[in-house]
Order: C-alpha cells, then structure tokens, then sequence
C-alpha cells in the first residue's frame, strides 16, 4: 500500500489555535499601542498647553515689574528631560524674549495659536502656541514627538513581550494536550488494526470519547451486518450441501438398488430412480447458479424498456410441455402491449420460475392462469393455480432460500421464489402470495414499475 | 427384521426401502416427524433410520421426545449435515448412530445389523444357540456345521427366536416384528413357517408353549 500522508488533528490542532491566539493578542497589542498614543498624546498636549499658558501668565506679572528689560537671556536647563522640551517667547509676535536655552531663533511653528506640529533642527516637535492680546505675547512651548512614540512603545511592548514569552509554552501545552485527546482515538484504532480477519465483535464503545462514539456504533453496525451476511452465507452453504447431498443419496442408493435388483421391472425401476435424481441435481445446481448470477455483488443490472407479453409468451411456450405432459392447461389473458422496465432475461427466469412452480404444485388436469392487467404506474401479473397453497403463516418463509413448506411433496429445490424475489427487487418490483377468492390454490401477483412512452 | 425409515425425499426414501428388502429387512417408510413418531410408538422396530431436516417434527426433537419417553429402540440418523458439532450433537440427542448422506447401502445394513445385535446384547455378527449359528450379515444358517437353505421369512423368524433365545414369543409378536405395518399376513403364516423351520433345522428346534406362544430353548436342550 502507497505511504498516504494523512493531515494530523493534532498539528491542524497546533497550527490553528497558536495563529489564533497569536492574531488576537496582536490585534489587542495594535488598538493598545493606538489607544496608549491616543492617551499620552491627550496627557501631553493638555501638559503642553498649560505650561503655555502658565509661561504667559508668568510673563505678564513679570512685565508690569520692569517694562523695558528685555530679557533674552537662555532659562536654564533643570532636567536631562529639559533638552526635549523648549519654549519661545515672542513680545509683539515678532522679537524674540526669553527661551530655552537649546531653541532656535526662528519661530517654532508658523501657527499662532494652538496645537502644531513641526520639524526643527531634523527631529519632529509637538508645538502649543498662545498669542495674549493684552500683553501681546506670543509664547511657544515645544515638546520632542520622540517622548511620545516611547511611552506608546513602551505599552505595547507590555503585550508582546508575555506574548514571545508564552506563546511556545502554550505550544506545548496544547501539543501534550491534544496528544493525551487523541490517545483515545490510538486506542480504538489500535483495537480495529491489531483484531483477526474473522473477529467480528462489536467494538468497546466506552472507550471512545463521545465525538468518535458515532464512528465505533457505525463501525459496529457494519460488523454486525457483515457477520450477518457471513453467517447467511454459512447457512446457504449448508443448506445447499443438504440440497446436493440428498438427491446424489438418492442416486447412490438407487443405483445399488439397481444392482441388487432380482428382477429386470425391479432393475428399470431403480434405474428411472437415478435418472429422476440426476434430473433434479441438474436443476438444483442450475437453480443454485442463477441465485448465484443474482447475487447482489454479481449483476449488473441495466434495465432497458422490454415488452412484456412477449416475455411471458416466450416463457409459457417454454414451460408448456412440462405442463402439458401433466396434462394441465396454461391461458395468458388479457395479453396487452406494455413495457417495463428491466432485464428481459431476468425477467423470463423470473416468469418461468413463478409457473414452474404453479405446474409442479398443481394437481394433474388443473389449469394455470396467466392474467395481464396495465396501470397507470406499473404492470401486473398474476399467476394462479390449483395447488394446495401456501398457507399465510408460511407465506413469509416460501421466499428464503431452501424453504419449503412444511408437508410439500412435489420435488422441487426451495430456491425458486428466492430467485423471483431477487428479481423482483432488482426490478424495484413487488410480489404478493395470497389464495383467489374462489378457489383454494396460490394466487402470485407480480407488479413491475410501467415504462410509459414508445422508446423500446 | 423390522425398521422404520424416517425420510422426507422421494427418492431416497423409495431407495431405502427397496434397497433394505434387498437386503433382508422389512423396511416402512413414512415421510414426516409426526407420523413417524406415531408409528414408532406402536410398532416394534427393531431399528429407524432418522433424516433430521423432516417436516412437522425435525429428527432431533422426535429423536429427544422418544428418548425422553424411555423408548430405547436404536436409532441411526442419516443426515446431510457434516459438521462434527452436527455429529455430536445427533449422538448426544440418543442416536446410537450417525451416517452423512450419501451413504453405501450394503454400510447401512451392516450398520443396522450391528446396532440391533448391540441392543439384544449380543455382539457377535454370529449367532449361536445350541448347534445352530445364523449369520446376520452373509444371511446363512448351519446346523452342526451344515448349511441349511430358508426361505426369506423362515430365516427372519429364526432370527427373532435366536435373538430371544429362551423367551417366548406370542404370535402376534412375532407377526409384528417380522412384518411390515398394512402388509397382508396369513393367519396361520408363523405356524406355517415354524414347521417349516423345524422340518429343516429338527423338531426340537422350536418349542410350542400351547396357548402362549414359541420358544427356541437356550443351547443345554438342543
């Protein structure tokens, strides 16, 4: 057997639920670091704003104190963070006052009044500017992008780090887990694969695990039919050594007898004997063929539309001399063009069974009736004869293979309503035993699906 | 030698029957469980061959019924079934034997031979009583060594008085086991061949108890 590489629940299992934790704490990583930016830049610009506004209300006290200093000296740096903050002050909006120590000359932003942002000296700055009519001040206060782009860094780095760390662990985790889930399903694997050929016992259920439950019930409902179908085909093999072995009994002990006889009438008599036994092992052997044709694993049945009074015609002139040699009677009435659809072979097999059986189970000078009768849907035919009947009680079995009813004498196999059975099923057919009114014989009617249109 | 023939198919049975009178039994045939069972019970085989697959009443549960009953009449089941747990199944129901179809018709009778002879208690194939011997199987009779010819019937009776050696038998009894059930017998046939046996085998081979029946005297008389 080819090496078949079969996906593996537990790598599909793996594969799946890391991506999907991976994916979810990205997606939780990416909205924290956009709401952390969002938040510190609030923080920032409202800090920004009012360190503005505390400088130009400063300014404004520090002015009606001595008006014409103008002070354009450097404020000192208190803090290694200082270098990342400036401000600018600007008297009348244009001359430059007091400001950072590290801040340009130039206007920090050309916006005048709110938040800006802007590029000085190659690094990006978030810049707050005020204009104070009154005093006609212009203060700028600048603070680094840098400063924010960190803080959000630093939150969303909180995410993935545990992430980087766990995510292997959870592996793990899910691999041993999933392994000691599918342990179960070794077991009940290991159970099917290590059982013989001919072990057919149902499968432990309480073993597997609820979802593969189903699986095993299906698997020992398979078993069972199997070991139905062997145990049928057992009791076929029985039934059919006992079907050969009594006529070739039969044949053997008149054969001897024959050879024992005294007299020649005696001889002649035992010497039909073999003759009538080796006649019936034929047909025995024949019926036990065409079953085995009929097989459900044999036929390949392709029904085509056949006419059927011409079916039954053939198959009547076919079994007429047996009858006739019976001295009975076979009638087709109500013989009408119809078809159905199926095996024209097949359904001369099934036909000539259905009479054989009538003629062998009739008293001699009795008549068989063959009646057509056309629905809409399908096409029946009954066969009626004399016979003694079947009683309904046994009307059940007549259709198993061997049966044969309880007292018959007639010879005869027990195969053929087998035979028509299978053939009627075949046919999606229906077949039903039961007495005419009028008289005490067996009344089988056969009904075929019609073929309705002239295709043939 | 009466025996009941229990057997369902046509053919066979009417070989059986034949072929068993061909060698020197008195066969009855019937066909199905019930009806055997019948007869079984008012006639006296002295052996039956049983089919299992019978009609009405299937071999075995007739076979259990009787056996359970206290009929001990010896019974050989022939059978197509093969199988050993068919064999032991048969056996174990009370068969004194088990033959799987097709069988050899001169086995049968030997074997029939053999399970009566083991029923009378008596297993040699050879009678002996006093100086006559009867061979069951080569169906021959000597006195002191001589063969003596008899006719089919003569050598069944003898048979029967030899197998009952010191027992009297009534004329019904010996009527019913020699034959066949609705056969036609003559009202004096057993005193008939009676003389007949002792015109052939010496007077003092059969003894009359008037009013009760015959008796072979067991061998310090002969």
């Amino acid at each position: 057997m080819p090496e078949v590489r079969q996906r593996s629940v537990r790598r599909q299992l793996l594969v799946l639920l890391l991506t999907a934790v991976s994916g979810a704490w990205i997606i939780a990583a990416t909205a924290s670091f956009r709401d952390a930016r969002h938040e510190v830049a609030e923080v920032l610009d409202a800090h920004l704003a009012q360190t503005a506004s505390l400088i130009s209300v400063q300014r404004d006290g520090d002015e009606r104190e001595d008006e014409d200093e103008v002070d354009t000296e450097h404020a000192p740096v208190l803090h290694r963070y200082g270098r990342r903050v400036m401000f600018q002050i600007w008297s009348n909006g244009t001359t430059l006052g007091l400001h950072s120590q590290h801040a340009p000359d130039t206007p920090l932003s050309t916006v005048r009044d709110g938040f800006s942002d802007a590029t000085i000296g190659g690094t990006r700055w978030r810049v707050f500017s005020t204009w104070d009519a009154r005093s006609r001040l212009l203060v700028q206060v600048a603070e680094q992008n840098y400063e924010r782009d960190e803080l959000a860094t630093a939150v969303a780095r909180n995410f993935v780090v545990p992430l980087a760390i766990t995510l292997p662990v959870l592996g793990l985790v899910i691999w041993v887990a999933v392994g000691r889930a599918t342990q179960s399903l070794t077991h009940v694997n290991q159970q099917v694969a290590s059982r013989s050929a001919d072990n057919l016992t149902p499968l432990d259920v309480a073993d597997a695990p609820s979802e593969i439950g189903a699986l095993v019930r299906s698997l020992n409902g398979l078993f069972e039919r199997v070991h139905g179908l062997i145990e049928q085909e057992r009791r076929f093999t029985a039934d059919a050594a006992h079907e050969l072995r009594t006529p070739l009994a039969g044949i053997r002990a008149q054969a001897q007898v024959a050879l024992g006889a005294t007299g020649d009438a005696e001889r002649a008599r035992a010497l039909d004997g073999v003759i009538a036994g080796c006649d019936r092992a034929t047909h025995t052997v024949g019926q036990m063929l065409t079953l085995a044709r009929l097989a459900p694993d044999a036929v390949s049945f392709q029904p085509t539309p056949v006419e059927l009074a011409g079916v039954l015609k053939g198959t009547i002139s076919e079994v007429a001399p047996a009858a006739l040699a019976k001295g009975m009677n076979i009638e087709l009435t109500h013989e009408q063009h119809a078809l159905v659809s199926g095996d024209a072979a097949l359904l001369s097999i099934l036909f000539r069974n259905v009479i054989d059986n009538a003629i062998r189970y009739s008293a001699p000078g009795t008549k068989v009736d063959v009646e057509m009768e056309v629905a809409d849907s399908d096409v029946r035919v009954t066969v009626r004869d004399a016979g003694p009947g079947i009683a309904p009680e046994e009307r059940a079995n007549v259709g198993r293979r061997f049966y044969r009813a309880p007292g018959t004498q007639a010879p005869g196999t027990g195969l053929g309503l087998s035979i028509v059975q299978r053939i009627v099923d075949l046919h999606r057919g229906t077949i039903r035993l039961d007495s005419p009114a009028s008289t005490i014989g067996l009344q089988v009617t056969i009904a075929l699906p019609r073929v309705v249109g002239e295709r043939a | 030698m009466r025996v009941l023939i229990v057997e369902d198919d046509q053919l066979l049975g009417d070989a059986l029957a034949v072929g068993l009178k061909q060698r020197g039994f008195e066969p009855d045939w019937v066909q199905d469980g019930r009806e055997a069972q019948t007869v079984m019970r008012v006639e006296p085989f002295a052996a039956i061959i049983l089919d299992l697959g019978l009609p009405a009443l299937t071999g075995l549960e007739l076979l259990r019924t009787e056996r359970a009953r206290g009929n001990k009449v010896p019974v050989l089941i022939l059978t197509a079934r093969d199988a050993i747990q068919d064999r032991i199944k048969g056996l174990d129901s009370g068969a004194d034997d088990y033959v799987v179809k097709p069988m050899d018709l001169d086995e049968l009778a030997a074997r029939l031979r053999a399970l009566v002879r083991r029923s009378k208690g008596e297993p040699a194939a050879l009678l002996r009583v006093g100086a006559v011997a009867l061979d069951s199987a080569a169906r021959t009779v000597a006195r002191d060594g001589q063969t003596i010819d008899l006719q089919p019937r003569e050598f069944a009776l003898l048979q029967e008085l030899m197998l009952n050696a010191g027992r009297v038998l009534s004329r019904e009894q010996l009527e019913e086991r020699m034959y066949r059930w609705g056969e036609e017998v003559e009202s004096n046939a057993v005193e008939v061949h009676v003389h007949h046996l002792r015109r052939k085998l010496g007077a003092d081979i059969v003894k009359t108890i008037r009013g009760v029946g015959y008796v072979m005297p067991r061998g310090e008389h002969a």
